[in-house]
């Protein structure tokens, strides 16, 4: 019997620590640089970005029937935490072989661990291949370290049915300026009772769209923040507020109401990017009665224009990956292939900034649920248009900055005096 | 001479100051190294788990710069200087204090109250109001964050139980001072259940007849409480006391996952701040360093002081 309990009791200690023992085994990804045909790549969005990739997967298959892509879906935040925490801390051999990171972050990243990269300079892409103002967000120095994918490229979406209630077109609202838009607007709140745009309280995106129709950022070519005397941006903000207050702005506290408010047809427009279309497209009983234009342009601003963009994303290739593979595919296949672009569109709405690509038939079929407008066509024709604008290390910052100054001037406050607070901030920021 | 008068024998010392009539590895001695045998390796492992890293830590505030590009500031402390020029850390220390003032008292009376009902004898269905007021304890603080943020959305639950009584919708999240009122409020929705359990074990440890004395003296059940329970709870009220301050100091998860920072930081909490430094922004980890260090000193003040203040044994 006390055989019996000492060998119990041995067995009740050594099972805990050996199930634990169990459970620190080795990470569950695979790094990079492994296998000579697969590639490791981590994107985010299973409906956009992952599907692309595995759509380019067999494309290349085609010539290279040995390669495998890996996909790990990690969202942007969790992506940027990582790719932070393992330059920190100097672990680059657990990158993957390629991964995604939106076009406002490169700038930061290349700058603060260029350890991340592989550049581009001795693969086969052709960079004048895509729009410049999208290829200068992942340029640093002249070197390209990002191969652009998705256009961020704004689009005004408006539903014409709502429109033509008021007595309005879709031409009425097409390359207008700013107030001639107010007018409309309040128009047709007043005939219809819907606004025609909403977005998150707090977010800069309307007025960073705004501004960088105008040519204008919130940094200046040496990188300094160019916030507290920026004409342009103190205009966009008055234009913001002018919108809020008349009501034809509605703003709501999460991207959930804001997605809602246009689903739901509570508003009847929407200013995003491009790939707003995905989620106007849930609305299968408003099909047919959307349609899109370009963007107003700011009064009163030199260098105004109706064209826009907000996000967009680049591939990156780690300073851990098979290079010579992951440009090679990289090139083949977004730099390469039409017949891609071609199959991702109709599903993912995801347009290409190779133009190229934009060359192609698919591009001018005409959309049912945007009543028979061949909306990809026109976007494309929007983003070459697009002025470049100046990201810098710090943007995220000053979008912060001017996020919370825009609260404030709503809630009252002078917008000089919260500019010049947000420029403080940003100067603070940068050391 | 006489055995009365002789003095007695002292133990010889050799030069060393030992005892060489006795062995070097006594019982004493054994005893007590047998004792710091056993501590060693716990003490080892908090060392090097605990202890080394804050002094790494302590030694990264001291450093400056971007990402890895990490170099010993010049002065020393400029980390600490720099911190007294951020307005949005000073917006954070702040919030936390408001956080502080309001939520720790309201929610360690509120909880004393509560104890002091449930320990009623008479009280019917007492496991299941134990059950129901701790309950909040054990959800995760992520989950009941985000339930509370969709609850006070703007089409929320509450908004929509005001309009019923037709109260125009209030803009919970987007204001300042009411984005931090619903912290406040989830603060104590979660934590009073916590601090209750510990009011009721400190109440079993109160004599009954020191309440029945008190009844039979004239008192009613208000003063009872106040000046016959509250007294004999002080040790239990300075532990919760310097418990929630240390964790209301260090909140995090509320201010990330409820208001997100709330209206342009109007409800960010100083844990809240220091992630964005260190990881959302352009990374500055000597900066986060030097911010957790003051986090460490409030927490620390706060607690002596309490101690001195509350702890009255000798």
């Amino acid at each position: 019997m006390k055989r019996m309990t000492k060998v119990t009791t041995a067995i009740a200690m050594a099972l805990p620590l050996a199930l634990v023992m169990s459970g620190c085994s080795g990470s569950t990804e695979t790094p990079g640089g492994g296998d000579d045909n697969t590639l490791t790549v981590w994107a985010w969005d299973p409906t956009f970005n992952i599907y692309a990739l595995q759509e380019a997967e067999k494309i290349y298959q085609a010539d290279h029937p040995d390669f495998k892509l890996d996909i790990v879906e990690t969202p942007w935040d969790d992506l940027q935490t990582k790719l932070t925490t393992l330059a920190q801390s100097q672990e680059t051999s657990e990158l993957p072989d390629i991964f995604l990171m939106q076009n406002n972050a490169f700038q930061k990243n290349v700058i603060n661990y260029p350890d991340l990269f592989t550049d581009f300079s001795d693969s086969d892409v052709d960079f004048s291949t895509f729009p410049e103002a999208v290829a200068d967000y992942s340029t640093v120095d002249d070197v390209n370290y990002g191969l652009p994918f998705d256009s961020g490229t704004a689009i005004q979406a408006l539903r014409t049915d709502v429109l033509a209630e008021a007595g309005y077109t879709v031409a009425d609202f097409t390359d207008i300026t700013w107030d001639d838009f107010v007018t409309k607007a309040k128009d047709v709140l007043a005939t219809t009772g819907k606004p025609l745009l909403s977005g998150q309280a707090g977010s800069s995106d309307m007025i960073m769209m705004m501004l960088q129709s105008a040519g204008a950022s919130l940094f200046d070519g040496d990188g300094k923040p160019t916030i507290a005397d920026n004409d342009a941006l103190l205009a966009a903000i008055n234009t913001y507020i002018e919108l809020v207050d008349d009501g034809i702005f509605v703003e709501v506290n999460s991207w959930d109401e804001y997605i809602g408010t246009f689903v739901n047809g509570s508003v009847a427009g929407t200013i995003q990017g491009v790939w707003i279309v995905g989620s106007i497209q849930t609305a299968a009983d408003q099909a047919g009665n959307w349609a899109i234009t370009d963007l107003p342009k700011l009064d009163g601003v030199s260098g105004a224009t109706n064209y826009s963009a907000n996000g967009g994303s680049s591939w990156a290739v780690s300073s851990n990956a098979n290079a010579e593979l992951a440009q090679d595919f990289l090139a083949s296949t977004f730099a390469g292939s039409t017949e891609l672009y071609d199959t991702i569109l109709p599903k993912s709405g995801a347009v290409a900034n190779w133009s190229p690509a934009g060359d192609s038939d698919v591009y001018s079929q005409p959309s049912e649920f945007f009543g028979g407008q061949a909306i990809f066509a026109d976007v494309v024709a929007f983003g070459a248009d697009v002025p470049s604008n100046n990201t810098g290390a710090y943007y995220y910052e000053a979008r912060d900055a001017v996020s919370a100054a825009i609260t404030k001037i709503i809630g009252g406050a002078d917008p000089k005096d919260a500019l010049d607070e947000a420029q403080s901030t940003v100067e603070f920021a940068m050391g | 001479m006489s055995a009365l008068t002789a003095t007695p024998k002292r133990a010889r010392r050799d030069s060393d100051g030992l005892r060489p009539d006795r062995p070097w590895l006594g019982t004493d001695r054994r005893h007590s190294l047998t004792g710091w045998g056993f501590l060693l390796p716990a003490a080892v492992l908090i060392v090097l788990v605990s202890f080394v890293p804050m002094i790494q830590a302590f030694i990264l505030s001291l450093q400056t710069g971007r990402g890895t590009q990490l170099d010993f500031a010049d002065p020393l402390w400029y980390n600490y200087q720099r911190l007294f020029g951020d307005e949005i850390f000073k917006q954070t220390v702040g919030n936390t204090f408001i956080y502080l003032i309001i939520q720790v008292p309201i929610m360690l009376i509120l909880a004393m109250v509560l104890a002091n009902l449930l320990n009623n004898p008479n009280l019917r269905f007492k496991a299941f109001w134990r059950t129901a007021i701790f309950l909040p304890c054990a959800v995760s603080l992520v989950s009941y964050s985000l339930v509370f943020r969709t609850m006070f959305a703007n089409d929320g639950f509450v908004n929509d139980f005001l309009a019923a009584f037709g109260a125009e919708p209030v803009n919970w999240l987007g204001e300042a001072d009411t984005a931090r009122f619903v912290l406040i409020l989830g603060l104590l929705w979660r934590w009073t259940g916590f601090n209750m359990i510990f009011f009721l074990a400190g109440l079993q440890n109160i004599d009954r007849s020191t309440i029945e004395a008190a009844r039979m003296d004239g008192a009613n059940a208000l003063q009872t409480f106040w000046r016959v329970t509250v007294p004999q709870l002080r040790p239990i009220i300075l532990l919760t006391a310097i418990m929630s301050t240390n964790g209301t100091l260090q909140l995090f998860d509320e201010s990330w996952a409820l208001t997100r920072g709330g209206p342009a930081y109007a409800s960010m909490s100083m844990s809240h701040y220091l992630y964005e430094v260190s990881f959302q922004r352009n990374p500055n980890f000597g900066y986060g360093a030097a911010l957790a260090y003051v986090i460490l000193v409030l927490v620390a003040v706060l607690a002596f002081i309490q101690l001195r203040v509350g702890d009255k044994r000798d």
